[in-house]
């Protein structure tokens, strides 16, 4: 029956859209799922910009004034895994969803129902997250690297964190398979790897990294549970393990995922720059050379997190070396934006300032990362507040910024209308100036010797602490006004023509209307 | 006459696999000898090239180390 039906029956099914509520719980659309990754993920980033708002309310004066030092802890921790696993990553999962089988010309991802399990596990474990607050004991304490002995000593907090990183590993490991897959197997004929736009080769390497190293972030964990709950000693020296090998066993994990959380970013601008310098990307091959480079040389470096934790002067020279290797593909990929500017005839939308913003900060974050590298400096300024500094020189003005460049130059494809210029530039200008005044001065705490962590601090800190808690207040209130440019650009923005950046040459503005429709790419375009 | 070409092309795939992982560790590629890569290497050629390249790598700079503190 089936058979006789078949036609009939299939093209009945694809025009059947369930509504409502419905529409999301079920949907195995790409581009469904990936608007619920990207609204996901905003809601954590606003979460969790509120615990950092927590924070530094609490550091804008010397003294303990709103915060206990208990709720201070859970709030630094959870702001760290909130950013981290619930804002960042899922944003550029939602950008993946969107953007990759349009850019290579596919109808939809690969294994699309296992696509809408990744998304819908992400609930649960962001339910788990935020709720570890109101149980006894309350949220997770240790820092969001979760090193014993305070997480095998935590309460419940810690095991619903737990349970947290599993199910959000599991996503992730569900989603980097459903994005390898896709890209390996569902390219237009004739969109070779080497034609692939550089966003699509920069999630193909990262999703292999999440590949590697998540399940050894889940291996982490069950170790600390089972030192929890189980009996063992993994981590507990009295019982003959060491509590120093679970940071060797986490950082292996911890920093191919810094590289996680940047590489979609390169891609992102790899992206905005060339349209708007209207001009090729410069040396498309050694950008995808430098990001298997990176990434590659990413799970070589992890020790050079825990110089103080006690390692022998070879060990501190290996990672100190390694690590400072880095900055050479780096440096090739940021050589190559500027090229690729170079006599272009540049305009300056907001896609455009926000990936500018990127180069210029990032660079900085970059460099004190070189400096963190080199063991005699990192021995100073390790738990101070110059690493704060320099890892949200590299995340929000990095991954954040990008994913701003990202959103603002697809949402005329996504929703067919474009936003609001002047509010965009607003929104760029305003994250730029208190972005900076929040963190630019943290470098200055550090180096003067400001431990992280702490929510009191001595009065020779008061100065840079207002300052950074003024721009703190100032960033958080700016993104509400991004939120407000993008639901009026839903609502009610002017309808985008079909192609509004003369100079984008991918697929999704090249063979698509905008916005994209619902199905897409039925039939593959031919690349030539 | 042609299939003996392509044999000689296989036997000096090892130099250059292994020029296509240095470069890539560097993160810099002419287009052309790109070209001739993608045209000549398999990608398994490569995982493997590379993988050794990575394992070179860190034996290179451990012996650096030896000799900085020896």
């Amino acid at each position: 029956m089936a058979a006789v039906h078949g036609d009939a029956h299939g093209h009945e099914h694809d025009d059947h859209h369930p509504s409502g509520i419905m529409r999301w719980i079920t949907t195995t659309n790409h581009k469904d799922i990936g608007t619920m990754y990207l609204w996901f993920s905003f809601a954590m980033f606003l979460t969790g910009g509120t615990l950092a708002l927590g924070i530094r309310a609490e550091l804008f004066q010397p003294g303990i004034q709103i915060l206990q030092p208990e709720l201070f802890n859970q709030f630094t921790t959870l702001h760290g895994l909130i950013m981290v696993f619930g804002a960042i990553m899922p944003a550029f999962v939602g950008f993946a969803n969107w953007q990759v089988p349009l850019m290579i010309g596919a109808p939809d991802m690969a294994f699309a129902r296992m696509n809408n399990w990744s998304f819908w596990l992400l609930i649960p474990a962001a339910t788990l997250l935020v709720s570890s607050f109101f149980v006894p004991g309350g949220a997770a304490a240790g820092g969001w690297t979760f090193y014993p002995p305070l997480s095998t000593q935590g309460g419940l907090g810690v095991d619903l964190m737990i349970f947290a990183v599993h199910i959000l590993g599991a996503s992730s490991i569900m989603g980097s398979i459903n994005i390898i897959t896709t890209i390996l197997n569902m390219r237009a004929p004739g969109m070779t790897l080497m034609k692939m736009p550089m966003f699509v080769w920069t999630w193909l390497i990262t999703a292999y990294l999440l590949v590697l190293v998540m399940p050894v972030l889940a291996g982490t964990v069950t170790m600390l549970l089972t030192d929890r709950h189980f009996g063992t000693s993994f981590f507990n020296a009295a019982g003959g393990g060491d509590p120093v090998m679970f940071q060797h066993i986490f950082w292996f994990f911890g920093h191919p995922e810094v590289y996680i959380m940047i590489l979609p970013s390169f891609g992102i601008v790899s992206e905005v720059i060339p349209t708007f310098s209207r001009k090729p990307l410069f040396g498309y091959s050694s950008m995808v050379y430098a990001t298997a480079s990176i990434a590659i040389l990413s799970c070589v470096v992890w020790a050079h997190h825990m110089f103080t934790a006690g390692m022998p002067t070879v060990g501190q020279l290996f990672f100190m070396y390694a690590t400072m290797l880095i900055a050479v593909p780096t440096g090739v990929k940021v050589f190559n934006w500027t090229a690729t500017m170079w006599r272009g005839s540049m305009t300056f939308e907001t896609p455009m300032l926000f990936a500018i913003g990127f180069i210029f900060l990032f660079v900085i974050g970059g460099f004190s990362g070189v400096i963190c590298a080199i063991v005699p400096i990192d021995i100073q300024v390790q738990d101070t507040y110059y690493v704060i500094a320099h890892f949200h020189y590299v995340l929000v003005s990095g991954s954040l910024f990008a994913l701003f460049a990202g959103a603002y130059y697809w949402i005329p494809k996504w929703t067919g209308r474009m936003y609001n210029e002047t509010l965009g530039k607003t929104h760029f200008w305003l994250s730029m100036f208190f972005f900076n005044l929040t963190f630019f001065v943290q470098h200055f705490l550090g180096l003067a010797g400001m431990p992280r962590r702490i929510p009191d601090y001595n009065l020779q800190f008061a100065d840079f602490n207002m300052i950074s808690s003024i721009g703190a207040f100032g960033f958080g209130l700016t993104q509400l006004l991004f939120l407000y440019v993008m639901i009026n650009c839903i609502r009610s923005g002017e309808k985008a023509p079909q192609k509004p950046w003369d100079g984008a040459t991918t697929l999704e503005w090249t063979h698509l209307p905008t916005p994209a429709p619902y199905h897409s790419f039925e039939k593959p375009p031919v690349v030539q | 006459m042609s299939n003996d070409t392509v044999e000689k092309q296989k036997v000096a795939t090892v130099w250059q696999v292994a020029k296509a992982v240095m470069f890539a560790f560097m993160g810099i590629r002419k287009k052309s000898d790109l070209e001739n890569d993608a045209a000549t290497l398999k990608p398994t050629q490569l995982i493997v090239g590379g993988i050794i390249g990575g394992i070179l790598f860190v034996i290179s700079i451990m012996l650096l180390v030896r000799l900085v503190v020896s």
